[in-house]
């Protein structure tokens, strides 16, 4: 028989890190499959994570598809599962099903510029795109990261941002002011119109809240981005994966096989219920 | 295909002879038909008129484990439980159950095949049985393709003539059926399945409802997304779920980890019907719902069976069986509030 597609493969957790404390802790797990596995991945591809005992939930992979060594969650604490993913130590084993998802379509923009725009855990997703892109520069053109959270502690890879400076232009802010904070005070789309990326031969790819996407795409509609130079990814809950348990669609779309990549020429389409 | 004439006495003898297969059959309890595994041939009768539940539950149960788990220290064994099932026949399923199959097969296929599903889907063979006269005054099966004598997804149709039944072999696994109990059945004289469509075609017409030009819903849906005729049809739901949990299309489920002993750490990871009409189906972790109220949750139920369903398999999610008609404590009419989606602004 064909292999079980509810069956997790398990994976020890080789290091944590913790990425932002507080009331809205995230977390960054670093994992290895327990045997030999053939998982292989796109940018933008979710797995599905089990905590046994506490059940699985559907998480974006934050490393490259090009590092083979381990795979990479960032992880927000906020159910169950993730909660327990928290408690978890390294050598601890979860399950990792997948991959799962559409992936963004990198090979359609070999030779484009490509701006990152991310808001709090929103970078999780992104960073794999980011990571690939920079280890294949020569493929794409220039490469901009704007990127914000609420306080400067909610920022996630910040010591991976201050290296990032050297390879990429990195534009970060924070909501409020704080002391000894050089960079951009205010929100994500602020910051975008603030540093005016050009439309021209490029490509922009937001993730965070979804209030803030609203608004990071009427930020570069106004700077001439067209519809589908935007992409954007769709969270909704899952339990399946596999487009079968019936709750994460957006009209026909089951957001775990169809998504969670949508341009926003595809995603404006689809009802506005997400 | 092999036609046939059994006795109705002799559907006792010809179970018997089937002893290899574990068989299904409607049986009473109470007041309702529910399909039970039968022991003794002798009690299957197929006089009911429909059961509350359809077959689905006996390739889709309500509650399946998926899964074992067992933890100690830092290791962690995972068995999937995917014994071999035993070859099954269902008697009396009626023909918009066995359709209504054909359409969860939609959902179970494709590229991430379900092996729970199709170990049971696989093993079992299905006799439906015509429905002489409809069993529900709220079947509409003609409405959405269907009819009370429909072979799809049948393996055998039976079609009750009186003192015997007229049978229809419609696969290799009916045939196979057909000759564990050979003696049993004579060839059919033409006058018999004259006397089946004579049956059938009266039988069509005491249906007593149906959605007229339901053809046009699926473009009309869309344009209705976000119209306020969802707040109005759903303001008497008590989101009880009835309609999703015996419609025999339906397929959503939840999947949830239930432990056993906690340390050591045993447990098994199930999988329980879910309902679409439930709040919490679609509620983020973090709270968010995009689904929040029932007038969303009632948009979906029916742009899902006539709207999306259609649009990515080209069928009607819905074989007009009736049953959320007939059990909704509320009175929610699926024909009634297709009839005004069709009307809608006209």
């Amino acid at each position: 028989m064909a292999h079980n597609v509810y069956l997790p493969s398990l994976a020890r957790i080789i290091e944590v890190k913790e990425e932002v404390g507080g009331a809205r802790p995230i977390k960054t797990f670093r994992t290895q499959f327990v045997s030999q596995n053939d998982f292989s991945f796109r940018c933008g591809q979710c797995a599905m994570l089990s905590v046994f005992g506490k059940g699985e939930s559907m998480i974006s992979i934050s490393s490259s598809p090009l590092v083979k060594d381990y795979l990479q969650f960032s992880i927000l604490k906020m159910g169950r599962v993730t909660s327990a993913l928290h408690e978890m130590q390294v050598g601890d084993i979860i399950g990792v099903r997948g991959p799962y998802g559409n992936g963004f379509p990198m090979e359609q923009w070999k030779g484009k510029n490509i701006i990152f725009v991310g808001g709090g855990i929103g970078l999780a997703p992104i960073w794999s795109v980011l990571n690939t892109a920079l280890a294949r520069k020569e493929e794409f053109g220039d490469l901009m990261l704007i990127y914000g959270a609420r306080t400067s502690k909610d920022l996630v890879f910040k010591q991976e941002l201050e290296e990032l400076r050297q390879k990429m232009a990195v534009h970060l802010s924070i909501d409020v002011g704080e002391p000894g904070w050089k960079e951009f005070v205010g929100f994500v789309p602020q910051n975008v119109t603030d540093k005016k990326p050009s439309p021209k031969n490029a490509i922009s790819i937001t993730c965070g809240p979804p209030i803030m996407i609203k608004f990071v795409i009427k930020a570069l509609k106004d700077l001439g981005f067209e519809d589908a130079q935007i992409y954007t990814t769709v969270e909704n809950k899952m339990k399946c994966g596999i487009g079968k348990c019936g709750r994460c669609n957006i009209g026909l779309h089951y957001v775990c096989k169809d998504g969670p990549v949508y341009s926003w020429a595809e995603l404006k389409k689809l009802p506005q219920e997400y | 295909m092999m036609e046939k004439i059994l006795g109705k006495k002799s559907l006792p003898q010809w179970i018997r002879k089937l002893s290899s297969y574990k068989i299904y059959a409607p049986a009473k309890e109470g007041e309702l038909w529910n399909f039970k595994v039968i022991d003794r041939p002798e009690s299957v009768e197929l006089d009911f008129s429909q059961t509350a539940l359809s077959p689905k539950k006996i390739i889709f149960p309500q509650r399946e484990v998926l899964l074992e788990f067992n933890s100690n220290e830092n290791e962690v064994e995972v068995r999937q439980i995917l014994s071999d099932e035993k070859p099954s026949v269902i008697f009396g399923v009626r023909p918009c159950d066995a359709r209504a199959l054909t359409l969860t097969d939609k959902v179970f296929g494709g590229d991430f095949e379900d092996p729970y599903y199709w170990k049971r889907r696989k093993a079992t063979a299905l006799v439906g049985l015509a429905c002489t006269p409809p069993p529900s005054e709220n079947c509409f099966c003609l409405s959405v393709d269907g009819s009370p004598y429909s072979k799809d997804g049948l393996d055998i149709l039976m079609t009750d003539l009186g003192d015997r039944y007229f049978l229809e072999s419609l696969t290799e696994k009916g045939n196979e059926l057909i000759k564990a109990g050979r003696e049993l059945f004579q060839e059919p004289k033409a006058s018999d399945k004259k006397e089946a469509e004579k049956i059938w075609a009266e039988s069509a017409k005491k249906i007593k409802r149906q959605v007229k030009e339901l053809k046009k819903i699926p473009a009309k849906l869309k344009g209705m997304f976000e119209s306020p005729f969802w707040d109005e049809e759903s303001l008497s739901c008590i989101r009880c779920g009835i309609c999703t949990y015996l419609c025999p299309t339906c397929h959503c489920f939840d999947i949830n980890d239930e432990i056993v002993s906690s340390s050591p750490l045993k447990g098994e990871r199930v999988r329980t019907w879910d309902n679409c009409q439930f709040p919490d189906f679609t509620m983020h972790s973090s709270g968010h719902n995009p689904r929040p109220d029932r007038a969303s949750r009632l948009r979906q139920r029916i742009f899902h069976k006539f709207q999306y369903f259609v649009e990515r398999y080209q069928n009607f999610q819905c074989t007009g069986c009736g049953r959320c008609v007939s059990k909704c404590p509320v009175r929610i009419d699926i024909i009634e509030v297709l009839d005004k989606v069709r009307d809608y602004g006209s």
